[in-house]
């Protein structure tokens, strides 16, 4: 879909913004610089407003990224089931130092909250949520994701 | 006593008519057929219901002030942000019974005056988003949305905004930001929402639980609601028992309840997990204190505030000056996280500090700053390698955080750091 064409479907009201971003992002996976001169345009904003506003929220992204990322919670709940073993895990696995971003193709992070700490611990692949995951599960996970 | 749990099981979420078959949308058509908004005021007044959220504010108090404040549009917003790590109790509300939260939205939308209301909801509940988008076309259907509600002239609109899951925007002035289409920033208050939120309109931010007891209320009587749990905030609660506990999950019990009760009583918790041995409890999520077991018989409520200062810049959080002597342990949204013996307070250490470190919104120096010092700290001392002047630094970060931040997230973002140096001195920095 054009980028008029998912612009086209929100009034250009500030409480529309968000949704519009998060819009743009799942068909190009990322808001480009000229993608948000548009926004800005259409939205009658200053290029920084939108700016500020993009980088604000993690989840919103400004730059191309061809990494897999993997992710993994931290929470207290989630610590006290083992997720720090998980990390060290994935870390020895995939050769790469969580928080760092200077591998090529993977980055590791931990993650806050997904508010499913009833069936932690959590780990995501891109999009893909994995709960109750043990160590002895990360060689699959790996394996089949990545 | 179950006020907010009671008809989980016999309700499809997905069936508005399972929902009035409960007696669901009784309130509403009350209120509009028969109160005036003041009544409704007044009686949410008269229940002492208090924000579960965190801060424990009067709803009555905060709705008054919205309804007294004249403007020509007036906003409703039901706070679902909830992102503290070992909380999941809105979300539960959102999946179990969504009509729920949304009856409390639309007599609260009507008390004030708000023809347009917002369930504000975190990015990451996705389908609970979607249930509840299911729940609003169905109460449209049967016109409790939208013009003329219940057959009467009131127009009350709902809408679903969904944030990219960002903790700060739990907050309310941040959260009103974020709709604004401006970071997630917190706004200096005064003013207060109530009088100027949304778009510089009164608006009344209330969380999900909070609004889940309002039909309760109307339906019995605020007479009724005021007499369960404590009588300084009546009611019931949800706690949320998470770590080394046996039963895992939610519990509803009224407020007063000690923390002891709700780990061993076999209604709740049962307990430790077997060959677990109970070593703290962090009451409230990732900015909740950490309670030894010496404390563990501590009734937990929202305590009685000076209601001018919890406004003041506690919403987020818990209160913790100038209350009633009762309440060295702030209640917050209900989280328990059992610590056991086992667990390396390092990683949790680390925990806390990678959490507030990544959600801390920049905003202030003491807080993006401090978090992030903090963070660099809980590093070192997991790995091993702890500076000479760290231990120094971490008292003075400490202090910063919590006197200088302009926001309860900063304030309280080493609360658990404070209380694990004082209680375990030796097992951190060993």
């Amino acid at each position: 879909m054009s980028l008029q064409k998912i612009l086209l479907r929100f009034e250009p009201k500030p409480e529309n913004l968000l949704r519009a971003l998060e819009e743009i992002q799942k068909e190009n996976k990322y808001i480009s610089r000229e993608n948000c001169l548009k926004v800005a345009k259409y939205f009658s904003l200053p290029l920084a407003r939108v700016y500020s506003f993009a980088s604000f929220f993690d989840e919103i992204k400004l730059k191309k990224s061809g990494k897999k990322i993997i992710k993994v919670c931290s929470g207290g709940p989630c610590a006290m089931k083992n997720s720090t073993e998980i990390v060290r895990q994935i870390e020895l696995l995939l050769k790469i130092e969580a928080e760092n971003d200077a591998y090529p193709k993977y980055k590791l992070e931990y993650i806050s909250c997904r508010g499913l700490c009833d069936r932690g611990p959590i780990v995501m692949v891109d999009e893909n949520v994995f709960e109750k995951v043990r160590p002895e599960n990360i060689d699959d996970i790996i394996l089949n994701y990545l | 006593m179950q006020v907010i749990t009671k008809n989980w099981e016999k309700i499809d979420p997905l069936n508005i008519n399972s929902y009035i078959s409960q007696r669901g949308y009784e309130a509403l058509q009350k209120v509009i057929r028969g109160w005036t908004p003041e009544q409704i005021v007044a009686e949410i007044k008269k229940s002492g219901l208090r924000g579960r959220g965190g801060a424990g504010f009067p709803t009555g108090g905060k709705w008054e002030l919205a309804a007294k404040t004249k403007a020509d549009q007036k906003y409703f917003i039901c706070n679902l942000d909830e992102s503290e790590p070992g909380v999941y109790k809105d979300r539960t509300i959102a999946e179990k019974n969504p009509h729920q939260i949304i009856e409390g939205l639309l007599i609260g939308a009507f008390a004030i005056g708000a023809k347009k209301a917002y369930i504000y909801i975190n990015g990451h509940y996705q389908k609970q988003a979607g249930i509840l988008e299911i729940a609003l076309g169905q109460a449209r259907e049967k016109e409790f949305i939208g013009r003329g509600i219940a057959g009467s002239a009131v127009d009350i609109e709902v809408e679903i905004f969904e944030g990219a899951g960002a903790y700060i925007c739990g907050e309310e002035t941040a959260l009103l930001n974020t709709i604004e289409g401006k970071r997630g920033e917190p706004r200096l208050k005064p003013p207060y929402p109530p009088v100027s939120g949304l778009f510089g309109k009164p608006t009344v931010v209330d969380n999900a639980e909070t609004l889940a007891n309002i039909a309760y209320i109307i339906r019995r009587g605020a007479k009724i609601f005021s007499k369960i749990g404590s009588s300084i905030s009546p009611g019931t609660k949800l706690f949320v028992l998470e770590g080394a506990v046996k039963n895992k999950g939610i519990f509803e019990a009224p407020l007063g309840i000690s923390a002891e009760e709700l780990i061993f009583n076999s209604l709740y918790g049962g307990g430790l997990e077997s060959g677990k041995k109970f070593w703290f409890a962090q009451i409230g999520g990732a900015s909740g204190r950490l309670m030894p077991k010496s404390k563990l018989d501590q009734p937990l409520i929202y305590p009685r505030t000076n209601s001018k200062s919890s406004a003041d810049s506690r919403d987020k959080s818990k209160i913790g000056v100038g209350v009633d002597g009762n309440c060295e342990y702030p209640l917050s949204c209900g989280s328990i996280l059992v610590v056991d013996k086992s667990v390396d307070i390092k990683e949790m250490l680390f925990s806390w500090a990678s959490f507030f470190h990544r959600e801390s919104c920049g905003k202030c120096v003491p807080c993006r700053e401090g978090t992030f010092r903090l963070w660099e700290i809980a590093k070192r001392l997991k790995s091993g390698d702890l500076r000479e002047r760290d231990r120094e630094n971490v008292e003075d970060i400490l202090w910063t955080l919590s006197n200088t931040s302009f926001c309860p997230l900063g304030n309280f973002a080493g609360i658990a750091w404070s209380d694990a140096i004082k209680m375990f001195e030796k097992e951190v920095f060993l």
